[in-house]
């Protein structure tokens, strides 16, 4: 009988140990290939071997992870190239035979399996969540995440396996589960966050009232206060319900209320932990309101349903066991005193359940002395209410306080001299502690008060369905009070209470400056009250929001320059010039900013009209940008639909069309344009003014290269000489775009005047002025033997732009006396004469005198100039021009004298 | 073997990788426990050897290793024990590895692995290591903690998780029946323990083991049947029979209201058992203070009965209690009559007389006493 019975079992102890050692020598090796049959051998033993599933387990969780890494890579990979490179099948095919036999498995004995394998699917994803946290796209909130990971087979698979086991479970013990969904919870959050999420929300219920019990019954178990404080699980607790409040508030409510009254029923039956666990529940409750305000508001609209005199009466027995978690009789009255002054409704009806709790008479159950000591307790509970909610007001202990409030709100409505004066009153009053953090931390109450409004309104961007918020009011305000205090005449204000809340909130207050368009022209007062920022102030901004200012203010003066109006425009000019001015004095950066930004604007975008630029560049819809297109992730770039572009328009698109566009005033352009030249002027200020000159050479010497940088298209022949005439052929197309720019943007001339005027900066536009000349020379040449009785508009145009460039370099002192008369000599001469005179007398002259500041010295008051008497030049270069002059002596009698005859000369 | 060379042993050891350093060190463990001359230096030597190459619980110096195997590796390892032990042909040299390797001291650090080989050890099945566990568990009392302790992962593993636990585990009486004996004791401790939360054993094993019993009756009596080889110098020590515990199930389950239908033949499947009980003199099958420990939640149940209802007449009638004293009567009287019960029988009998009236009982007390007159009138 035994020899027998041995032979039959031996085959398959011979299988199974075989099919133990091909799965140790497998997941020994790590061999990618056999995956697919060892997820074989691992299912087999499992279903055979109990004992190995530990080790199974383990090598589940390797094929998940390695299935998640390769989901990750994949999405990298597409984000990083724009392809999605092949799912791996072998991930796929494997996942999905797991997941089946792991469904089988719970289905036929969820008591069992389902425990195990949902604690394990709940901690593989946590630790994938985790591991791979930050890599892919980083998201930014749980729906992202929860997109990411439920593309993901292998977490999806996972979620649907975890699912599985609970709705397997339901009807009979949750409770591991959801024990086991705290404690990843606990360990992984917040990257595990989404699972609970997801969780929840397949079983909203049965998440909620279980991870409420299984909280109470961790809590119940802590035996002093420091535990029930550092208990992760409560903060577990709280984080998930967190999640649910959003869509299950309603569950959530009903849990606790039920949860609640559950604990108030005393049965026979009960087992010590479970009445241990009622005991522990109010405390419980207590606590998670204290965490988290959500619960506190929905515990606060059940008020009325779950506590009444008689129930109170009821819980009187309990008061003893709850002490041991807050610590003190006294701190668990605290406790409940901060919870009762945080609730943000249906407060009234706690005040009136303590009211009446102080006039009980009757009540069952209770003798005379509970029935004393519940009504002094209340009378006492009031009045510690009255005394926090003074204390609050007096110290702003809660955030926000209502002393912050009334002063917030008095700001925002104040509409008399009067009323704003209370602001600074209730602020400044003795009474107030002004010892404590947010007083001495963030620049006194008042910054607080700003910070609350401004922070307010720049959520108002970001949220959608936000209150409508009219600040007009409370700026015209802040600017009152601003006024007050640097008018010096308020004693009170003396503590520069105002501009230290502005320098607080200086960040949100620029940002807010970007922002706004209706209050830009008071909010720009309020900045250049401020006088930030400045060398001497102890506050320095950062240079995030120098910039930020710098990039606003200059926004602001072309929103002014575009404005209609008459005073608050010039007076916004005005604004802008002060604040740039001290800005670049204060920053070098600012100050390169502030040009490039001022210059670019003014010069080539639509703001250019303001100047009296005619504006050729057409902006078609049908145009679409390269950024635009470079955004859109396309396996193929489309190539340019046109590969020939000609002046005269694009071919298959027919010619050019001139744009009409409205002409700008040109009192406006010529007012726009003294502003933008003030407006540089400020940004080129020198530090201490100076008796002769407020300008800073170095900025101006800036502000001249960035010309040449915007105008010349070219980086090469831009330095200061100029070359012989000969050289222009080569870049004859780079001078003719220069002289378009000039004559499209009348503004450069106004430019090219201003640097001209602060000598030696016009050296560095050397290359313009030889690029303009250089193309009237050509100009000239082409128009033949034509004398001015051809009183065309192009020689009126070639004459007028020759006596501005020559016009230019005289003011700039680059052409020394005689030659800076040529411009009156012109208008008389003929063509060929002009030429001669270009060539001979101003080339030439350019290309032996190099225009750079060496030329120039520099006196003693700190002046560039060139002496006009040592800096004649020798007869070759003025020959021409006075034989020219001879030859029509008749027209030019007194000024050949002045230029030729009547020379000044040193002693 | 001097400690130069154990140093040198250890280094050589450290050289090869876990776990294949486990399959070495067994090799040479098995040397040095079953040598001819075995001294308590070697005896330190294997017991370090266990530690640092075995069971990767201590590192070179002696210091606890931070974190514990993983699953897989713990696996490995079982796969190695298994395959040393169930290679070696000798019994006593097994019994006298395992008994070592999961000495009472580190039993209960290695029950991890232990119920784990075991385990394996069913479901393969392997009759060499069920042996050992058998001899392990009797040396170490088959109703100790640590016992109990693999006797329910056995039962985790294959009543609980494994599917048809009742095909599969159909034929392990018959490839290691001490085993299963001193299974069964351990089991039956498990179960029906006076405590709050009072677990009852799930239908599956109730069938399991009434399948095992009542086809073969010996079954209960195999620890003591056979006699385990043990290294030399080693005390044997006396199996307790699963008898008495089994009987303490199915004597309470009425007042505990588990009326399950199994209970009944379980209850006939013991009966038969006790029933053939060969004879040995002294007897050694039921211990009596087992027996009498039976009557302790019978009184409670009893005095619970009583303070809820004033009237008397419903501790007669109560159909529970009456059928748990009947079964108890019943399964005292048969356990006598073949002489199967060794102890101070008095003891018994007088904390019987602290039971309700119930007319089978009643007459077994009677003819106790009776018997015990005559003993002592002759």
């Amino acid at each position: 009988m035994m020899p027998h019975a041995t032979l039959v079992r031996n085959l398959p102890q011979h299988n199974l140990l075989k099919e133990l050692k091909v799965f140790i020598i497998g997941t020994s090796k790590g061999d990618r290939q056999k995956t697919t049959e060892l997820t074989k051998t691992a299912l087999l033993l499992l279903r055979k071997l109990p004992a190995c599933r530990g080790a199974v387990f383990q090598f589940f969780c390797k094929v998940f992870d390695t299935a998640a890494s390769n989901y990750i890579q994949c999405i990298e990979t597409e984000i990083n190239t724009g392809k999605l490179p092949k799912v791996s099948e072998t991930d796929e095919l494997v996942i999905s035979e797991i997941h089946m036999a792991l469904i089988t498995l719970v289905s036929e004995n969820p008591i069992a399996w389902a425990p195990t394998i949902s604690t394990w699917s709940l901690e593989l994803l946590g630790e994938i969540s985790t591991k791979y946290s930050g890599r892919a796209h980083i998201s930014t909130n749980l729906n992202e995440t929860l997109q990411l990971w439920m593309g993901c087979r292998a977490a999806r698979t996972l979620v649907d396996i975890n699912t599985k086991c609970l709705s397997s479970l339901i009807h009979s013990d949750t409770e591991s589960c959801i024990s086991a969904l705290l404690d990843t919870s606990v360990k992984h959050s917040p990257n595990f966050d989404w699972v609970v999420a997801h969780v929840g929300s397949c079983f909203p219920n049965t998440v909620i009232t279980r991870v409420l019990s299984v909280g109470l019954k961790d809590f119940s178990q802590n035996r002093s206060f420091d535990q029930v404080r550092s208990s992760p699980k409560l903060k577990s607790v709280v984080g998930i319900l967190g999640h649910l409040a959003g869509s299950h508030a309603q569950d959530i409510r009903e849990a606790i209320v039920e949860i609640f009254q559950w604990s108030l029923k005393e049965t026979f039956d009960d087992s010590d932990s479970v009445r241990f666990q009622k005991k522990a529940t109010v405390p419980y409750v207590l606590q998670l309101a204290f965490l988290s305000d959500t619960l506190l508001s929905s515990i606060c609209k059940q008020t009325r349903n779950i506590l009444s005199v008689e129930v109170i009466g009821k819980l009187y027995h309990f008061i003893d066991d709850w002490i041991k978690y807050f610590g003190t009789p006294e701190a668990l009255e605290e406790h409940i005193i901060s919870l009762i002054l945080r609730c943000e409704t249906e407060g009234i009806q706690i005040l009136e359940l303590i009211l009446s709790c102080s006039q009980i008479t009757k009540m069952k159950g209770c003798n005379d002395a509970i029935k004393m000591d519940i009504r002094e307790k209340a009378l006492e509970l009031l009045e510690n209410i009255l005394q926090e909610i003074d204390e609050s007001v007096r110290h702003g202990y809660v955030n926000p306080s209502i002393l912050i409030k009334s002063a917030t709100f008095l700001l925002e409505f104040s509409t008399t001299p009067q009323q704003l004066a209370l602001v600074v009153k209730i602020l400044s009053n003795e009474l107030v502690d002004k010892t404590i953090p947010p007083y001495s931390e963030k620049g006194g109450h008042f910054s607080i008060v700003l910070e609350q409004i401004l922070s307010r309104h720049i959520q108002r961007f970001s949220r959608s369905n936000e209150e409508t918020l009219d600040l007009s009011q409370m700026w015209e305000n802040l600017l009152a009070l601003l006024e007050w205090e640097k008018s010096d005449k308020v004693p009170i204000l003396k503590s520069r209470m105002i501009s230290r809340a502005l320098e607080g909130n200086f960040i949100h207050l620029t940002s807010v400056f970007s922002s706004e368009i209706h209050h830009m022209h008071i909010i720009a007062d309020i900045l250049d009250r401020t006088e930030i920022p400045s060398a001497g102030s102890s506050y320095s901004p950062p240079i995030r929001v120098i910039l930020n200012l710098t990039q606003s203010t200059v926004n602001y003066f072309f929103a002014c320059c575009r404005d209609s109006g008459t005073s608050t425009k010039y007076r916004g000019f005005k604004r802008s010039c002060n604040i740039l001015r001290r800005l670049c004095v204060y920053s070098k950066v600012a100050k390169v900013l502030a040009l490039r930004e001022l210059l670019e604007r003014a010069l080539f975008r639509a703001d250019n009209v303001l100047f009296g630029a005619k504006n050729h560049s057409v902006h078609d819809n049908s145009e679409k940008m390269l950024l635009k297109q470079n955004k859109k992730i396309n396996k193929t770039i489309p190539l340019t639909k046109h590969s020939t572009v000609f002046n005269g328009g694009i071919i298959g698109v027919g010619k050019r069309k001139a744009t009409s566009q409205e002409a700008v005033q040109q009192e406006v352009v010529a007012h726009n344009t003294t502003e933008l030249i003030n407006a540089l002027k400020a940004c080129c200020a020198l530090q201490e003014e100076n008796k002769f000159s407020e300008i800073s050479l170095d900025s101006m010497t800036l502000l001249s290269l960035l010309l040449v940088q915007f105008v010349s298209p070219d980086v090469m022949y831009n330095g200061l000489p100029w070359p012989e005439e000969e050289f222009s052929k080569v870049t004859i197309e780079r001078d003719l775009f220069i002289r378009r720019t000039f004559t499209n943007t009348p503004l450069l001339w106004d430019l090219l005047s201003f640097v001209a005027v602060n000598r030696p900066a016009l050296c560095y536009c050397s290359v313009l002025i030889r690029a303009l000349t250089a193309t009237l020379i050509h100009q000239w040449k082409s128009m033949g033997d034509q004398s001015k009785s051809n009183d065309n508009a192009h020689y009126e145009h070639l004459i007028d732009t020759t006596v501005k460039v020559l016009d230019v370099m005289a003011l700039g002192q680059l052409l020394p006396p005689p030659l800076n008369c040529i411009r009156d000599v012109l208008p008389s001469l003929r063509c060929c004469e002009i030429v001669d005179i270009l060539r001979d007398c101003i080339w030439c002259y350019m290309r032996d005198h190099i225009p750079s500041p060496a030329l120039f010295s520099c006196d003693q008051n700190g002046i560039y100039w060139r002496d006009p008497i040592t800096a004649r030049p020798p007869e070759r270069y003025t020959n021409t021009l006075r034989i020219i002059m001879q030859r029509n002596i008749e027209s030019f009698g007194s000024i050949y004298a002045q230029m030729f005859i009547n020379i000044p000369k040193h002693d | 073997m001097s400690g130069s060379s154990e140093v040198n042993l250890k280094q050589t050891l450290r050289k090869i990788e876990y776990p294949l350093c486990a399959q070495e060190a067994l090799k040479k463990i098995g040397e040095l426990l079953c040598s001819r001359t075995t001294n308590i230096k070697s005896m330190d030597l294997s017991l370090d050897l266990m530690a640092e190459f075995v069971f990767w619980e201590v590192d070179r110096r002696g210091n606890k290793r931070p974190h514990p195997l993983t699953p897989l590796a713990e696996l490995e390892l079982i796969e190695i024990l298994f395959e040393y032990l169930s290679n070696i042909p000798n019994e006593a040299t097994r019994n006298t590895l395992f008994l070592n390797l999961f000495s009472p001291i580190t039993a209960n650090i290695r029950l991890g692995v232990l119920s784990k080989l075991v385990s394996l050890a069913v479901g393969i099945p392997n009759s060499n290591i069920l042996v050992c566990a058998s001899t392990w568990m009797q040396q170490l009392g088959n109703t100790s903690i640590s016992s109990c302790k693999l006797a329910e992962s056995i039962v985790f593993d294959y009543i609980h998780l494994a599917t048809k636990p009742e095909e599969r585990l159909k034929t392990l009486p018959e490839i290691a029946p001490p085993f299963v004996a001193n299974l069964l004791t351990a089991v039956a401790e498990n179960y029906y323990v006076t405590k709050k939360d009072r677990k009852y054993p799930p239908d599956v094993l109730l069938s399991c083991i009434t399948n095992w019993i009542s086809e073969n009756s010996t079954l209960c009596m195999a620890a003591q049947l056979r006699q385990a080889a043990l290294p030399p110098g080693a005390i044997a020590m006396e199996a307790t029979t699963p008898i008495a515990g089994l009987l303490k199930w199915c004597v309470l389950a009425p007042i505990y209201r588990q009326d399950q239908e199994i209970y009944s033949k379980l209850y006939l499947a013991l009966l038969n058992s006790i029933s053939e009980i060969p004879k040995s003199n002294p007897p050694r099958a039921i211990n009596v203070q087992h027996l009498t420990a039976i009557v302790t939640p019978l009184v409670q149940y009893f005095r619970d009965l009583k303070s809820r209802d004033e009237s008397k007449n419903l501790i007669i009638t109560d159909v529970p209690l009456q059928l748990a004293l009947d079964r108890f009567g019943q399964a005292i009287q048969i356990a006598l009559s073949v002489n199967a019960v060794y102890g101070n029988l008095d003891e018994l009998f007088n904390s019987l007389q602290n039971l309700p009236f119930n007319k089978l009982l009643s007459i077994v007390i009677n003819r106790y006493n009776q018997n015990k007159v005559t003993v002592i009138i002759v």
